[in-house]
């Protein structure tokens, strides 16, 4: 019967595109008339179009012999773009990764040693948060590039609306006293904080005295149960509650920007660049935007933050590894850094070059919130929790209503378990 | 790649290539006719060879390559740098000591037990149904059946996350509308049983079509006369279809049910759009975790293991039913 061998078929054909997947990457690199090219992965946000042209001329110009090729990448499954083209011997020369990503880059052999260099890029006055995430058991593998933490942006009409001045909201009780306040006319949200918004409950854990994860005796546990952690999710619930963030999902889904550019929203937890997006969505709010730090525990600290930023990395396949020095050298150099800190409200990757940025209101309340910045736990196994992101599913089972203590415990579980792999 | 491809009735295999014309009697001769015979000897196989080649390279080189990679340490390390070491069946013990391992295949096949029994007896349903109706309700049925079966995966799956959206989902306003007040914003996907069901509503859903239609097609070849027989001897609706109807389209029956146990083991796509296993592992199942394992935690190794062992149990399954099945067509 014919039907059997077509089942059959049909079975060994289904059964084998169930085991395979694999990822390639191709890239058209290569000579160009006596011309080297480099090629650079940066992340989308990472530079303005504007920014990226000036400096290719710039660059170019001073490197007559380098044909210069950025490339602007999506952060949505960048993970495993990146590791195709780590593996695939023919990656890009520079790649940009997420200061939390080096680790496990580093661990895998696929990043090039780039401790010889880091007095000569004045590795001493790097960001703590940048740097010491591009360390892997001693060796520099990540060149801080930028830096940037949240702060509250707000719109200054409806606080004057409503009577509050955000110099006074120093406190975490100040704040959510004023965002339920703001919250109170009609049509308006005291704050958009969308449920899953996981760095902003980092800050409030840490704020506490919990953490995410801790090391014992060279094993991770997952601590989203412990007391400490317990109340920053709280206080993340109780916030939340003055305004209409959907509860089951993150910042990026709908990208929260628009909602603030679109709606009557008081406030938002972003980087300051986000106050010039939501300018450029909607210009009526030109002139209508301020800045605070999120306001911490008690008055005498600013609120933790979870430090976000870059670093730049080049792979070991790299075919061009000494150009990238020059390419890395440049980028994160005085001139470069600041442009860019202006360009784009990041904070640079010096200490020494804080004031450049200090004039604007954006990066002046970042670099408040800075001076409590914090990282993720530092292990490369990291990056597994953020793909599996547990933290988002017990952040939403809490706003749900189930009891946190024990959607706290089980998340926890998937923690420990992400991180002793 | 076959996991994203539409859903196709088998069809049957190319015709074979047909044997050469006779030689006109008049011209040629003797000559001529054995050289035909030699052509037609390799044509056929240098026809299929693209094909051959093609299969080979997409799905027997990946299955061999993840036999090899399940039986070595691979992580995100020797992904890069090549020289992965052979650990024999470490990967194998590791996955089968792990009780997470077995949570996630009870619920595979809880997943596709469920799946299976609501798709064969709803589509059994719709399809006596079709075939009591007019024409132009069978036209209307048919059609919709179709519309539904050749909606692309991704954009159905995408339709239902928003039917159940919390803030804009057309579900929760209806219920709250109803007079359910506790629906009012209710996060489906994160409850864990709720997310299930979502998920199987949506397999059952699209593969429903498929099978009522080829049961329809089924029925159409039982005659009239053996039901009105059975009906004329006092059988009622059911008993008429348990030892009539049933028995004649066994083979069918069997046919669907391996190919919807086939297509719900491989339900990834629906559940890495809606939930990606979560809420939790509520609907992790074993390609989900094998994702999940190779990708997230980088462990490409126990990834690929799991891989096998999920090909391993699926195939099975369906030695049973085949053997089912012949045993069966050697009865008849």
């Amino acid at each position: 019967m014919k039907i059997r061998t077509l089942a059959c078929l049909t079975a060994l054909a289904t059964g084998m595109a169930l085991s395979g997947c694999s990822g390639g990457s191709d890239d058209s690199g290569g000579d160009d008339g006596g011309q080297r090219t480099l090629d650079v992965w940066l992340m989308r946000d990472s530079v303005s179009q504007e920014f990226q042209e000036e400096f290719t001329t710039a660059f170019e110009d001073a490197h007559p012999d380098i044909s210069l090729e950025i490339q602007i990448q999506q952060w949505n499954g960048i993970g495993e773009r990146v590791t195709a083209a780590l593996a695939s011997g023919d990656a890009p020369d520079v790649i940009e990764v997420g200061n939390t990503q080096v680790a496990q880059y580093a661990a895998s052999g696929g990043l090039l040693d780039l401790s010889d260099r880091v007095a000569a890029l004045g590795g001493e006055d790097w960001l703590p948060g940048l740097a010491e995430p591009g360390v892997y058991e001693g060796a520099q593998y990540g060149i801080p590039y930028y830096a940037a933490n949240r702060v509250v942006i707000y719109r200054t009409d409806l606080f004057e609306a409503a009577g509050i001045d955000p110099a006074t909201l120093t406190t975490r009780e100040a704040w959510l006293e004023a965002t339920e306040a703001l919250n109170g006319p009609e049509g308006q949200q005291g704050i958009y904080l969308p449920g899953q918004n996981w760095y902003v409950l980092s800050g409030f854990i840490w704020d506490e005295g919990g953490d995410l994860a801790v090391e014992q005796d060279g094993a991770w546990e997952g601590t989203l149960d412990t007391p400490e952690a317990l109340a920053g999710m709280d206080f993340y619930r109780q916030l939340q509650a003055h305004g209409d963030g959907p509860r089951d999902s993150d910042e990026a889904e709908p990208p929260q920007v628009e909602v603030f550019a679109s709606q009557e929203v008081a406030q938002i937890i972003a980087v300051p660049g986000g106050a010039g997006l939501a300018v450029e969505r909607n210009p009526e709010l030109e002139g209508r935007l301020g800045f605070f730090p999120v306001p911490g525990v008690t008055a005498d600290t600013p609120g933790s933050v979870f430090t976000g930023g870059s670093d730049l990395v080049i792979p070991a396949a790299a075919a061009n590894q000494e150009d990238a020095h020059t390419f890395i050298e440049e980028l994160t150099g005085e001139e470069w850094q600041t442009r860019l800190a202006e360009a784009m409200s990041y904070v640079p990757n010096k200490t020494t070059l804080a004031a450049a940025a200090a004039d604007d209101p954006g990066t002046a309340a970042m670099a408040a919130g800075a001076a409590n910045g914090r990282a993720t736990p530092n292990t490369p196994a990291w990056a597994a929790v953020e793909a599996e992101n547990p933290i988002k599913d017990y952040m939403t089972a809490v706003l749900t209503g189930r009891d946190p203590e024990e959607a706290a415990r089980e998340a926890s579980e998937v923690i420990t378990r992400a991180l002793n792999p | 790649m076959p996991v994203t491809g539409p859903r196709t009735a088998p069809t049957p295999a190319p015709a074979p290539v047909p044997a050469a014309r006779p030689a006109p009697p008049s011209e040629g001769g003797a000559g001529r006719g054995p050289r035909r015979r030699d052509g037609s000897g390799w044509w056929p196989y240098l026809l299929i060879a693209p094909t051959v080649a093609g299969a080979a390279f997409l799905l027997l080189y990946p299955l061999l390559r993840g036999l090899v990679i399940s039986t070595q340490e691979f992580g995100l390390r020797e992904l890069i740098n090549g020289d992965a070491e052979f650990v024999g069946l470490d990967n194998y013990r590791t996955l089968l000591e792990d009780p997470r391992f077995w949570e996630v295949v009870r619920r595979t096949f809880l997943f596709m037990a469920v799946n299976v029994v609501l798709i064969v007896v709803l589509a059994t349903l719709v399809a006596l149904l079709i075939s009591r109706l007019g024409r132009f309700g069978r036209t209307a049925v048919l059609s919709g059946l179709v519309l539904a079966w050749g909606m692309p995966v991704i954009a159905a799956t995408t339709v239902f996350q928003w039917l159940f959206h919390s803030e804009y989902g057309v579900v929760n306003w209806g219920l709250t509308r109803l007079g359910f007040e506790s629906f009012d914003r209710y996060v489906w996907l994160a409850n864990g049983p709720a997310a299930f069901a979502i998920l199987v509503v949506l397999v059952v859903w699209q593969s429903v079509p498929f099978a009522a239609v080829t049961l329809y097609a089924a029925l159409t070849t039982v005659p009239r006369e053996l039901n009105e027989a059975a009906r004329l001897d006092g059988a009622s609706g059911f008993q008429a279809f348990r030892s009539v109807t049933f028995p004649m389209l066994r083979p069918v029956f069997m046919l669907v049910i391996c190919l919807e146990v086939i297509w719900t083991f491989r339900a990834f796509v629906q559940i890495w759009v809606l939930t990606q296993g979560g809420p939790g592992d509520a609907t992790t199942i074993l390609p989900v975790y094998a994702v999940q394992t190779a990708l997230a935690a980088q462990r490409y190794d126990l990834g690929t293991a799991a891989s096998v062992i999920t090909v391993t149990l699926m195939s099975g399954v369906l030695v049973v039913y085949f053997r089912q099945l012949y045993k069966q067509e050697a009865e008849q």
